[in-house]
This record gives structure tokens, sequence and C-alpha cells, in this order.
């Protein structure tokens, strides 16, 4: 089976294809990782669709760029086929392809990809710690309806109200370590993105920020206009 | 230490740029052998983008890996953002597969491509724990270096247990036989060194010895490397390597690697059709590209382009070429296939009359280089970018305005194609080489080189033409490098101590620092620069390059009758 194959139908099959992102993977780029996974698909010789134009291209879309070295078990991919393939295949045929670090966790094959307005996103996140009074005070820092946080961009600062973007943080252990688990929403005005969370709570941890040694994304849910809280 | 990876933490990676280039794990990576009996390091003396698009890294690290009891690793020279991290924490640079510091490897094979890497050889070595001159060095890995600017080792022996001149395929192996014996045996460090001298093309500088260049004359039936490492952070060449021939047999009077890589071994058309879909299917890359000095001089080219054209494994695969003479065979690839990449086209014309080119012996006429110009009318080629040197033998300010000249001719035909052409000129100073016909030339100096760039640079005032030029310092530096003896060992290290290193990087380049190292080490410049007499030994005379010095002296000879022979 090869992208070339003539029998193909006119009828694109969407496959939306998630995957993990964890040890050394996470310090993949988002760019670089977008040019690992096309590399992944010709080297499978799928066969994928492409799009128009001079400088023809595998037809896939990926979700928001994952910031750097956050971990990841909720990263995806769409692509669309121009011919049915199996999805176990598929998936295991991707795990051989792919580097260390990344695994496919689920291929959905037909993947039906409703347009409807996203408003935002809820994503879960776990961070793990060293220091069980890191983790609280880290706690203490997300939770607190005070805390604010200042972000300078090309000249300019910006104040972001942390209380805007959490929902929900709890203490567990994970793994024998401290850990919390956070529920967030970003991708909506004034909401300030994780990533600039947990810059933030890196500054505020000063030299203890090493005491927060993984930073997970477990689950992330697009909240669409029509449901509100689709997750 | 085992691994050095597992040191540094999240934060400190956060800190760097692109941390993926430290941290391996990629596609096609080689899996940790148990107990391998040997363990060698491959290194590139600059970034990772760079080392993973170098060939060499490529061919040793299948071969080395192949063998079973070897296990073969990378390492680059990090950026000073890494560095800065390592020296702070006194952690020593380490291989990619496993994370084990340099130092307890049994071998490090330096590649070493321009001499603008050499202060970061030191630096790697320093980084690593490793002492800087071999005299130092009574245990730890040996330092073995090869590559084109190790055609002369004098510069590097102070540093290197050995070195490799020629073609490295069937050395490096043998190498590693003798160190595997030498390992068995227990033999010290000075009897390791002595038992490398039994391998053709490796010299010694414990105990020096006239060599002889290897060449690998298996080179046209060999296997290129069909599994290469896949970078996880994008190389400066993304693409699918394939060497089609090594060797030029041009012989272009300055040209060190027209001469280093003799003679002229084509791969079979049919072998290579086979190796590029392999290569693709091994690696995915969107392009292939066909390699060597000059890729249109491949004797079948074009039935190569029409082999490759029907096995194509995916819609977007292309074909990169990325080193084109301006002849007729060009124009027919310009013409052959739609899916040659169509970035932009590079040619070298290097001189700017037909005196000087015929000087150079660079078989270009005008007419080919207008001819070219024309055919690239018809394609999507939007950009040419055009080579030229100056403060080359012979050269007169007649031949610099050749140049502008040359370029508003080309710029009046580029105007009348569509899409027009953007044409970008190059300006570098000629730098003598060693092994070649003008090893015995004078070097311009920095006054001399900028004068002549301004008279090009003036007369294209009114050019459309982007225009750039190499700073003339380098060319003096790299001048000094590649002619230079034993003694310009002590100005490198200087120079390193001095805080030189990523030399061939403008933003870390300090000539300060390299001037500050002339003076500590009491070494003139000019005495490198001048021309030498034909009839005086050369330093690096004891390297028989299976090129007769005699060859040379006579293309010398040729070269200055081509210019008088035309002024008359």
């Amino acid at each position: 089976m090869t992208a070339n194959d003539k029998n193909c139908s006119n009828e694109e099959i969407k496959v939306r294809v998630t995957y993990s992102k964890t040890c050394q993977a996470r310090y993949i780029a988002h760019l670089d990782t977008i040019d690992v996974i096309c590399k992944a698909l010709r080297r499978l010789q799928l066969p994928y669709s492409v799009t128009q134009g001079c400088h023809v291209r595998p037809k896939i879309s990926f979700g928001a760029p994952l910031p750097l070295g956050h971990a990841s078990y909720c990263e995806y991919f769409v692509l669309s086929l121009n011919k049915p393939v199996d999805a176990s295949w598929l998936q295991e045929s991707l795990n051989r392809e792919f580097p260390h670090g990344m695994t496919v966790l689920q291929v959905e094959i037909p993947f039906s990809d409703k347009k409807t307005a996203n408003i935002g996103e809820q994503l879960s996140y776990r961070f793990i710690f060293s220091e069980s009074s890191t983790a609280d005070d880290s706690m203490q820092y997300l939770l607190d309806e005070n805390t604010m946080f200042s972000v300078e961009r090309k000249g300019q600062t910006r104040d972001y109200q942390i209380k805007h973007a959490v929902i929900a943080v709890r203490k567990i252990e994970h793994a024998g370590n401290p850990a919390l688990e956070a529920e967030f929403i970003q991708g909506q005005a004034d909401v300030p993105s994780v990533s600039k969370i947990v810059t933030a709570l890196a500054a505020h941890l000063g030299d203890r920020k090493d005491h927060l040694r993984l930073i997970e994304r477990i689950s992330l849910c697009e909240l669409t206009q029509k449901t509100g809280d689709s997750c | 230490m085992k691994n050095v990876i597992e040191a540094l933490s999240h934060w400190e990676l956060l800190e760097i740029e692109k941390p993926a280039r430290y941290l391996g794990g990629e596609v096609n990576q080689a899996p940790l052998k148990e107990n391998p009996e040997l363990r060698v390091c491959l290194v590139f003396p600059d970034l990772y983008e760079l080392g993973m698009s170098n060939l060499a890294i490529k061919i040793f690290y299948e071969s080395l890996n192949a063998r079973p009891n070897i296990q073969a690793e990378r390492a680059f020279a990090p950026w000073p953002d890494f560095e800065n991290i390592l020296r702070r924490k006194n952690l020593p640079l380490y291989g990619l597969e496993s994370g084990m510091p340099l130092k307890d490897f049994d071998a490090i094979f330096v590649t070493l491509p321009y001499e603008m890497t050499f202060t970061n050889v030191l630096n790697i070595l320093d980084l690593a724990g490793i002492p800087l001159t071999w005299k130092d060095r009574t245990a730890g890995p040996l330092v073995i270096a090869g590559g084109p600017s190790a055609s002369n080792p004098l510069p590097v022996a102070r540093f290197m247990d050995a070195v490799m001149i020629g073609d490295g395929e069937e050395a490096i192996l043998e190498l590693c036989d003798r160190l595997l014996e030498a390992k068995r045996a227990k033999a010290s460090i000075s009897e390791t060194r002595k038992s490398l001298l039994n391998v053709e093309g490796v010299w010694v500088p414990q105990f020096p010895a006239a060599v002889r260049r290897r060449v690998y004359k298996g080179f046209a039936d060999s296997e290129p490397p069909l599994k290469p490492v896949i970078p996880n952070v994008q190389a400066i060449h993304n693409r699918a390597p394939l060497e089609i021939f090594r060797g030029c047999m041009k012989g272009c009077r300055f040209c060190n690697a027209g001469y280093y890589y003799r003679p002229k071994r084509e791969r079979p058309v049919q072998d290579l059709v086979s190796y590029a879909t392999r290569l693709l299917q091994n690696t995915g890359e969107e392009s292939l590209g066909l390699l060597s000095l000059s890729t249109s001089d491949y004797c079948r080219l074009d039935e190569l382009i029409r082999g490759l054209d029907k096995e194509k494994l995916y819609p977007e695969q292309s074909v990169s070429i990325p080193s084109m003479r301006m002849n007729e065979n060009t124009i027919a690839l310009l013409d052959s296939t739609p899916h040659i990449r169509k970035g932009g086209l590079t040619f070298a014309p290097e001189a700017g009359t037909q005196r000087l080119r015929n000087v150079i012996n660079k078989n270009v006429t005008e007419d080919d280089i207008i001819s070219v110009m024309k055919a690239t009318g018809g394609s999507d080629y939007r950009t040419v970018k055009l080579y030229f040197m100056m403060g080359l033998p012979f050269e007169t300010d007649t031949d610099l305005e050749g140049i502008v000249d040359l370029v508003y001719r080309l710029e009046d035909i580029g105007r009348q194609t569509k899409p027009r052409k953007q044409i970008s000129i190059s300006l570098s100073g000629f730098v003598p080489k060693p092994f070649t016909p003008f090893q015995w030339a004078e070097q311009a100096d920095i006054a001399e080189l900028r004068r002549k760039r301004i008279i090009v640079c003036r007369g294209l005032d009114s050019s459309k033409s982007r225009v750039s030029w190499r700073e003339e310092y380098l060319c003096l530096l790299e001048s000094v490098l590649s002619r230079g003896d034993e003694r310009i060992g002590e100005l490198i290290e200087a120079a390193f101590k001095n805080g030189c290193k990523f030399d061939g990087w403008h933003e870390h380049f300090s000539r300060e620092k390299w001037e500050a190292a002339f003076v500590q080490t009491g070494i003139q410049p000019a005495d490198y620069l001048k021309s030498r007499p034909v009839s005086a030994p050369l330093p690096w005379d004891f390297i028989d390059f299976q090129v007769p010095r005699a060859f040379l002296e006579k293309e010398y000879q040729l070269a200055a009758q081509a210019a008088e022979g035309d002024q008359s």
C-alpha cells in the first residue's frame, strides 16, 4: 500500500491519532514534532491525502502546541487518508516509527471532525514534586484568588489573575512522590495559558523550582460554543 | 557518573535553546549493546544541526555500530548556553546514546570539516575533562582526527593521538581493530598509539613518519549509509543524503577537496536508485540530496533522475542537487524533471574574467554562464546565488571589474525571465590550501582583500543583486590554520584559552582574542601568508597525497603561463 496507489476513492477518511510525549521527547519543539511525525508517515508510505499547490504536503492538522518540556498524554493530530487502514495496524506501525518518548495511545478511524466554534480548552495537569512543602506552597499559589503575575512581551507588560484559569487543585501522591492535580481553562480572553502559569509558579518558587520535577498534561478538552463544556 | 543526562533538571533544560540537541533518543539511533568490547564516540565539533547533516558521521556511525563488539555514539559541540550549564554543574560532555562521559570511551573520533572548528575541538576535550595535548594524556580515550581540514595534520598534531588522512571508511575499522587488540593486551597509551602506525593513512604525532593518503578503492561498490539517525531538531540540510560519486577530476587549482577526494569514483545508476528507495523508506525525508563535489558531472545523471522519478515512494518526494557546475548537463537537468526541489540555484564561477578562470582552471566559459542563466528562464527557480573569490593568484583589478560586468549581464538576463531572478553574490577571499597547485601562493592580506572587495562592491552600487562577503580576517586566519606547521597548535590552544570557540559563527568570532593569541605565542601571521618558493620544502611534504608534487608544480606553472599568455 503506497501513497501513490491510484486505486483510491475520492472520499477522504479522517483519522485522529492521540499520542503521548514523555521522557526526552517532551523537549522536541512543536515544529520539530510536526517534522518527526510527517517523516514517520512517509516511512510507512501511508495513503495520505496531500495539499494542493506547488509545495505538496500531507493533509494533516495538529492540536495546539504543547509547551516545551511539558509531558503530555493527550497530544493529537488528524490525518486525511484516501484509503482505509486498520486502526491497530496503524497504531503499532506508528509506534515503531516514533522516536523514544512518543507513543500512540489511540487511533480513531473514521474520525468525525465536526467544525464547531472553539471557545477555549479545559486541561488537566499533574505536577510532580520532590518536596511535599513545595507542593503545598504551589497549591496555595494556584488556589489563592489574589495571585497575580505580569508577563512582558514586545515591551508591554500585561497583568494576569490566576483565578480566571484555575478550576481546581488537589494534592495527591504519585508513584511515591508528592504531586498536584490541577484543572485549568485556557484560550479565553484575559485567561493566562498554563504555560504562563507554570512560568509564574517557577518564578514564585525561586530556587525551590527544582523540586517541581515533572509537568504532565493529562487531558485536554476543547470547549465549544454549543456545549460550553464539552468535556 | 553513568548517565550525565539524568543529572540535568527540567528547569536547566528550559534555560537553553533547543534542548533536544543534547538528549538523543532519535529514530534510527543505534541501540545500546550490552558490554561492548570497544566504546567509541564520533565527535563533530560544531552544533548538532550541522553535525547531523555531516555525511562522515553517518557513514562511520552505521559501519561501526554494525560491528557486534563496538558501540559508537555521537557528540556535538554544545552551544554556549548548554556549555554554561555543564560548567556550572561541573558535568562532563557525554555521548548522546548512553549519556556516558566522553572520557570513559576508548576512543574519540573527531571529524574536522573546516578549520574554524579547531577551537571547538579543544573546548570539547576540556568539557570532557580530557587533557588537551597528547603529551598530557597517559590514560583515557585516544583522540583521533580526520576530515578535509586534517589533510595537513600539523596544526592539530599537538592535540591528537593519531590523524587519519584521506578516506576513512576502511581506516576507521582497522583503527578499531588495533584499539581492540591493544585493549585486550592492556597496552599502554604509547604502545596503543604505536600500533596505529600500521594502518594505512594514519599519522601518529608521537611517532612521526611518512604517511600515504588513504583512498577507498571500493567506494563505487560500497553501500552508503541507508539508515541514518533522524534528528529531533531540524538539521541544516533537511534531506536524505546519497553520495553518488566521490572525487572530482576537473582540477580546479584552488580546490583542496578536488585533490583530497581523488580519484573520481561513481556509484552505478541501478545501485543508486535502489539505495535511494531504501534510504527514503528508512528516513521519510521529503527530499533526496544527490551529493558529490559537482553532481552535474555524474556521467549518467539524466538516467539517474529518470530512475528516481519512476521509483517515487510518496507524492511530495523531491530531489535536491546542492552542487552544480555551469555547463550543458545542468541545463539539461533543469529541463528534465519537475520533481527537482526548486529552491535556489547556486553556482560558483569563482572569477569574473575568462583569463582568471583559465588561471584557476575553472573549466567554465562565459558562454556557459550566460547559457545556464538563460536556461533558468523557463524554470521555477527564483534565486540564483553566485560565488566569487578575490585575491586569487595572478589576479588583477581588471578581473575584479570582470565580476561586476558579469553580474550586470546576468541581471539583464534575469530581468527578462519569468519569474524574475533574484541574484545574490557571495564574495570570499581566496585561501591557499595544502596539496593544491596554489599551495605556494601568497595569501592577500586584509588591506588588499578589503581594497578588492571595495572595487567589486562599488562597481555593484547600482546593482539590484544582494552582495555579501566573508570577513577578511577570517580568510587570513583560515590561511594560517590550513598551511600551518606544528607551532600553530600553540596558537590554537592560546586562542581557546582566550575564550575562542564557534569561530565560524559571526556572533561568537572574536578577532581580538585571536590577535591576542598571536601576540602571546609570538607567531607572526605574515610568516604563513607569504608565497613560498616552489623549490623549498613544505611542512606537509611527509604526506604522500597520491598527487605527485611535480604535478602540482606543473599546474602552478600552467597557471602562471595562463596568466601571462592572456595578458599579452
